[in-house]
């Protein structure tokens, strides 16, 4: 059971009306690991989670939570898990403390409340003032609390750190890794892919209803392609350069710089480049943007054949 | 499901009271004052004479027989099905609907609680609240009833109570149901609305048009007692109300069962309505051809 996946989704239908909002999703997250799920609004990422929660009912395919079926036994699933909704809406007429004791009602009162102060405090808000009188951001802070509180096997978060300020934005990561560092897994999807390559180990895209990609951020960061500037002493010729395998040329500045795009491994270039006088070597990598935004353009251009 | 029960039910405590005590003053007023009318029941037979008798055979009141309880039961009774009926129409159009149109259902149920708990647990909460705005209206007529010219005791008063509670359940179990099928919860309300204020005509233009009787069958207020209950509750009709409205029920909570909880922009916000009959979507404007 140790090694059984926290999420096993395979092969998740799911539509509405005659829009298909998910074709066969497959994805496994490991126990213990933080994921980031990344896609475009409407790409599924919401009711996928949704259907893992047994919010919604998936037209096809399987899912277990925790080795758990949601369908079959959603209490179980939801014992275990801490959930963040994307959507998230408290009751306006309760406090925030109020509307915490309800939730952990409903959980049986199996939050710690030492806990809940702590995170209260941590991230600045004041339990005591009216829902209806807090921010959009304190409204998500006692989301987040009311998602952690339990102390969950398996925390969901759709979009935990939208609307709250930096600082705060910070103090939310900080938690899903302490989380993690106690055993919990993290699953959590975000527009701010600066903090998902923070945080993440592995990152699943999801692009109109599909699993495009899943791996560590890391591996998706060294895999894909980089950007090479070479300044020369004088001119150079760059057609050998780009007839090393897995190398394009992007840009000629003039005769003496260049920019190329490399695939793969460097040393080939490398050994092309030593055979000129070179002034200036700069190699960079892509940030987890760029290369989200690569499959992003990627969608856009597939909308465009299909027009 | 008591987690969800103490919850809806501390969530109500503003209902209960404006309406428990709002009908329990009229409760009061009314059997006070109908009391007084026994003295001038002669000049009251004369005034209303020079009303439509139609009015009084809609009401089902015959002024040969009139006495001042009988002129409550038509003045009282026979509205508040109707009265007490909006309180409940909305309560069950919007006990799970209102909750899933502002979002909270989906936080509610990402929470180890069934459907099936968080809706018997809100249903308790409802019949409770109920049962406590009838007692409040009970109380209205203990307090303010003259028993010597009604010549009923406050404990004959529960009759018409429990024949208004069934008639009451039966309208929130519609809305309820109607709630889960349909798209919105203001469309159950109305839906629901609908048709308690059909049945209410149908059923006194049936007094006056005897081809109506049989359609008239169909309509609840046909097996509501009122204040005749006070000298003895047909048990048949209350059963005949309140089988139908745990079976409406009960179909409301398999429908919940069934159905995705749904949240603003996901879709399935409109009806389900066959394709042909969908009214067609305006294309965006950069996608029409350019002319």
């Amino acid at each position: 059971m140790a090694n059984q996946p926290a999420i096993a989704i395979h092969g998740l239908t799911k539509s509405y009306g005659k829009v298909r909002a998910l074709r066969g999703i497959d994805l496994e997250v490991q126990q213990g690991e933080i994921f980031g799920f990344l896609g475009p609004n409407g790409a599924g990422k919401t009711t996928t989670i949704r259907c893992a929660l047994d919010l919604i009912r998936p037209d096809g395919g399987s899912i277990r939570v925790l080795g758990i079926d949601p369908q079959a036994n959603p209490v179980a699933v939801k014992a275990r898990v801490g959930y963040l909704p994307g959507e998230l809406q408290l009751d306006d007429n309760l406090t925030g403390e109020a509307q915490l004791h309800f939730l952990n009602e409903l959980r049986g009162r199996k939050a710690d409340w030492h806990y809940v102060r702590e995170l209260a405090e941590r991230l600045d808000l004041d339990l005591k003032r009216p829902i209806r009188n807090l921010s959009k951001g304190n409204k998500i802070k006692v989301g987040v609390i009311q998602a952690l509180m339990h102390r969950p096997e398996l925390l969901m978060l759709d979009e935990p750190t939208f609307g709250l300020d930096p600082l705060m934005q910070q103090e939310v990561l900080r938690l899903l890794v302490e989380a993690k560092r106690t055993g919990a897994t993290v699953f959590f999807s975000s527009h701010i892919l600066s903090e998902v390559q923070a945080v993440a180990e592995r990152v699943g895209i999801i692009r109109r209803g599909k699993i495009v990609e899943v791996a560590g951020v890391q591996t998706l960061i060294n895999r894909s392609l980089r950007r090479v500037r070479i300044q020369f002493r004088h001119d150079v010729d760059p057609t050998p350069l780009t007839q090393v395998p897995g190398v394009a040329l992007l840009k000629r500045d003039n005769g003496r710089a260049v920019t190329l795009q490399v695939e793969g491994e460097m040393d080939a270039l490398l050994k092309a480049v030593a055979a000129y006088p070179v002034v200036d070597f700069e190699t960079e990598r892509p940030s987890l943007e760029e290369i989200f935004l690569t499959y992003y353009a990627d969608e856009r251009n597939s909308h465009k054949t299909e027009e | 499901m008591w987690a969800t029960f103490r919850h809806e039910l501390a969530h109500m405590r503003g209902r209960i009271l404006g309406w428990g005590l709002g009908l329990a003053l009229m409760a009061a007023y009314f059997s006070s004052v109908f009391s007084s009318f026994e003295a001038q029941m002669a000049q009251l037979r004369q005034a209303m004479a020079y009303f439509p008798q139609q009015l009084f055979e809609f009401f089902g009141l015959d002024l040969a027989t009139l006495t001042p309880y009988r002129f409550l039961d038509v003045k009282f009774f026979s509205l508040m099905p109707i009265i007490l009926g909006i309180f409940a129409m909305g309560a069950g159009a919007g006990m799970l609907a209102g909750d899933e149109e502002k979002g909270l259902l989906d936080l509610i149920l990402a929470h180890p609680v069934s459907r099936k708990s968080l809706f018997f647990g809100k249903a308790l909460a409802f019949l409770t609240a109920l049962i406590l705005i009838i007692a409040l209206m009970w109380t209205g007529f203990a307090v303010g009833m003259d028993r010597a010219s009604l010549k009923v005791t406050p404990a004959q008063m529960i009759g018409p109570l429990v024949s208004i509670f069934a008639m009451v359940v039966l309208f929130w179990a519609i809305g309820l149901l109607l709630s889960m099928v349909l798209p919105s919860r203001r469309m159950a309300a109305s839906g629901v609305a609908l048709l308690a204020v059909a049945s209410f005509f149908v059923k006194g233009m049936a007094e006056l048009d005897p081809d109506l009787k049989g359609i008239a069958k169909l309509s609840p207020f046909t097996y509501y007692q009122g204040g005749e209950a006070a000298f003895g509750l047909n048990v048949g009709w209350i059963v005949g109300l309140l089988v139908p409205a745990a079976a409406f029920a009960l179909l409301a909570w398999w429908r919940f069962e069934k159905r995705d909880i749904r949240v603003a922009g996901e879709g399935g916000w409109a009806l389900a309505l066959p394709a042909r009959l969908r009214p067609a979507r305006r294309r965006p404007a950069e996608a029409r051809p350019a002319v």
